[in-house]
C-alpha cells in the first residue's frame, strides 16, 4: 500500500571555522591602467559562485559595472590567503575582506581625484576610472589597498554553554511530502518547500541553485547514500551501489529566499552552502513518521530498513492489541 | 597495433591510424586534446563522458574506437564556443544551470540529442533524457528548465527561418 505524509524540519547552522579559531580573509585590490579594478584574494571557485559573488560586491562598493571588475583568485602567487572554500565562508568572510579592501581604495581613489580636479581648477570635472589611473601616476601614488576580515568568535564556555562559537548562524526551514511503500519500503519525496534564510541574497538565482543541489544532497543522504565501510574498507565504491538522485528522483522544489539582513555580513550576507542540505533530512523522516509511524534512527533509510521498521510497528501493534 | 579507421567527428572527416582498442575517451581527449568530454566514473554510470554517436547519447568510457568506423560523432567541442554559443550553451548559462560544470558537457549533449528528435519535449521527457547523466551539484531543476528554455529558442530560430 503506499501511504502518504508530510513533514518540517528547521535547522541551524553556524558557519565559519568558529570556536576563536583564526578564520581570516584578506583581499587586495588594485586600480589598472585599462581603468579596472582588479581585486586579488584566494577564495576558491568550486561551482558555489564565489567569483560572482565576490565581483558583485566589489562592484557595489566601487560602483561600477561588473565588467569592470577582473577578480584574481586561486592563483598562489598572486593572491592572498582567504582561507578554505569550506564552512559555507566565503561569501560572508572572504566577501567581508573584498569589501573592506575596496572601501579603503575607494577612498585612495578619491583622494586622488580630489588633487587632480584642485591642481587643474576643474572642480566639477568627472573623471573616468582610465583618467584617475593616470592622475595617480602624475601624483606617484600607487592606488593598491589590502584588508583582511577576521570572523568574530569566541570558544565556549564549557560550564555555562556561553560565548559565540560560530558567527553568524543560517537558519533553514523545509517542508516535504513523501509517498511510501509499505510493501517494498521505497519513498518517493512528491514536493519540496525549501525557505532558507541568507541574510541578504546577493545573487537570487545562485542561491536558488545552492537550494536546489542542497536539498538534493540531503535526499539523498537520508535516503541513498551508504559508503558501506567494513573493516576500513569501502564496499560501496561506485556509482552503482554508492547511489546519488537521478533527474528522475527528484521532486519539484519550491525555493523560498528569507532576507533577514546579518549586521555583519557584507551587505547582510550569509553563508548558504551547507545550511542547505541539513534540513531535508528532518523533513523527510518526519514526513515517514507522519505516513507510516515509524521513526527513523539510522541512515539512509533504505527500503529494507524502513520494511523492517514497518513489520516491527505491525508486530508491537498486534500484541497490544491481544 | 594501429589500424586505419574512418569516422566523422564534429562534422569534419577523418581518416586515420589509430590503436584501435583504445576508448573513444582516451582517443579523444588524449590524442585529440578534446577535452570538453569528461571523465567521472569510467564504468558507464555517471554520463560525464556522454558523446552522441549517429544521432545516439552514448558513454564514450564504454565505446572503443574500432565500434565507430563509419560513424558520425558530436562532441562539445562540436556545438559551439564562446563566439559561436549554440541555443542550449546559451540557455544553461542563463537559467544558471552550471555549478562545478563537470557533469555540464554530458548534459548539454543528452539535451542535444533529445532535442534534435523531438523538439517540444515536456518536463517528464526531459527528466528522462538526461536520467543517465549524474550531478552532484545543481539538484538538475535548473537544468531542467534550461533544456525547456532551450527547445523554445530552437523553435523561435525555426519559426523565423
Ligand atoms: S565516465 Fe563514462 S559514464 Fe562515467
Ligand atoms: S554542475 Fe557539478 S556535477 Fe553537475
Amino acid at each position: 500500500m503506499k501511504k502518504r505524509g508530510k513533514g518540517i524540519g528547521a535547522t541551524f547552522y553556524g558557519t565559519g571555522y568558529g570556536n576563536g579559531f583564526p578564520d581570516v580573509s584578506n583581499c587586495e585590490v588594485e586600480l589598472n591602467c585599462q581603468g579596472k579594478i582588479v581585486v586579488y584574494t584566494g577564495a576558491t571557485e568550486v561551482g558555489q559562485g564565489a567569483k560572482t559573488v565576490l565581483s558583485q560586491i566589489a562592484a557595489e562598493v566601487m560602483g561600477v559595472d561588473l565588467d569592470s571588475i577582473v577578480l584574481v583568485c586561486e592563483d598562489t602567487c598572486c593572491t592572498p590567503d582567504a582561507g578554505t572554500a569550506a564552512a559555507s565562508r566565503q561569501t560572508y568572510n572572504t566577501g567581508n575582506g573584498v569589501r573592506l579592501a575596496c572601501i579603503k581604495l575607494k577612498e585612495m581613489i578619491k583622494k586622488v581625484e580630489e588633487n587632480h580636479k584642485r591642481v587643474k581648477g576643474l572642480p566639477d570635472e568627472i573623471l573616468t576610472m582610465k583618467e584617475i589611473y593616470e592622475a595617480s601616476r602624475a601624483q606617484a601614488i600607487i592606488l593598491k589597498a589590502r584588508d583582511s576580515f577576521t570572523a568574530c568568535t569566541s570558544t565556549m564556555d564549557e560550564e555555562n554553554g556561553q560565548g559565540s562559537p560560530y558567527w553568524p548562524y543560517t537558519f533553514s526551514c523545509y517542508a516535504v511530502e513523501v509517498e511510501v511503500d509499505t510493501e517494498t519500503g521505497r519513498i518517493e519525496v512528491l514536493n519540496a518547500y525549501c525557505a532558507q534564510d541568507v541574510g541578504k541574497a546577493i545573487n537570487p538565482v545562485l542561491i536558488e541553485g545552492q537550494i536546489e543541489g542542497g536539498f538534493a544532497m540531503g535526499m539523498s543522504w537520508t535516503l541513498y547514500e551508504d559508503l558501506n565501510l567494513n573493516q576500513g574498507i569501502i564496499k560501496n565504491n561506485n556509482f552503482s551501489k554508492y547511489i546519488i538522485p537521478t533527474s528522475m528522483d527528484m521532486p519539484d522544489i519550491c525555493s523560498i529566499i528569507v532576507e533577514d539582513e546579518e549586521s555583519t555580513g557584507p551587505y547582510g550576507a550569509k553563508g548558504i552552502g551547507e545550511p542547505v542540505m541539513l534540513a531535508a533530512m528532518p523533513a523527510i523522516l518526519n514526513a515517514i513518521h507522519d505516513a507510516v509511524g515509524i521513526r527513523v534512527t539510522k541512515l539512509p533509510a533504505s527500503p529494507d530498513y524502513i520494511v523492517k521498521k514497518i513489520q516491527e510497528l505491525d508486530k508491537s501493534n498486534l500484541i497490544e492489541r491481544k | 597495433m594501429k589500424e586505419k579507421i574512418c569516422f566523422t567527428l564534429n562534422n569534419k572527416y577523418l581518416s586515420i591510424d589509430a590503436d584501435l582498442s583504445m576508448r573513444l575517451i582516451d582517443f579523444l581527449r588524449d590524442e585529440l586534446r578534446l577535452t570538453g568530454t569528461k571523465e567521472g566514473c569510467s564504468q558507464g554510470e555517471c554520463g560525464a563522458c556522454t558523446v552522441i554517436i549517429d544521432g545516439k547519447t552514448a558513454n564514450s568510457c564504454l565505446v572503443l574506437l574500432g565500434q565507430i568506423e563509419g560513424a558520425h560523432i558530436t562532441t562539445i567541442e562540436g556545438l559551439g564556443d564562446e563566439n559561436n554559443i549554440h541555443p542550449i550553451q546559451q540557455a544553461f548559462i542563463e537559467e544558471g544551470a552550471v555549478q562545478c560544470g563537470y557533469c555540464i558537457p554530458g548534459m548539454v549533449l543528452s539535451a542535444k540529442a533529445l532535442l534534435d528528435k523531438n523538439c517540444g519535449p515536456d518536463k517528464e521527457y526531459i527528466k528522462r533524457a538526461i536520467s543517465g547523466n549524474l550531478c552532484r551539484c545543481t539538484g538538475y531543476k535548473k537544468i531542467e528548465k534550461a533544456i525547456q528554455r532551450a527547445s523554445e529558442k530552437m523553435k523561435e530560430a525555426e519559426n523565423d527561418d
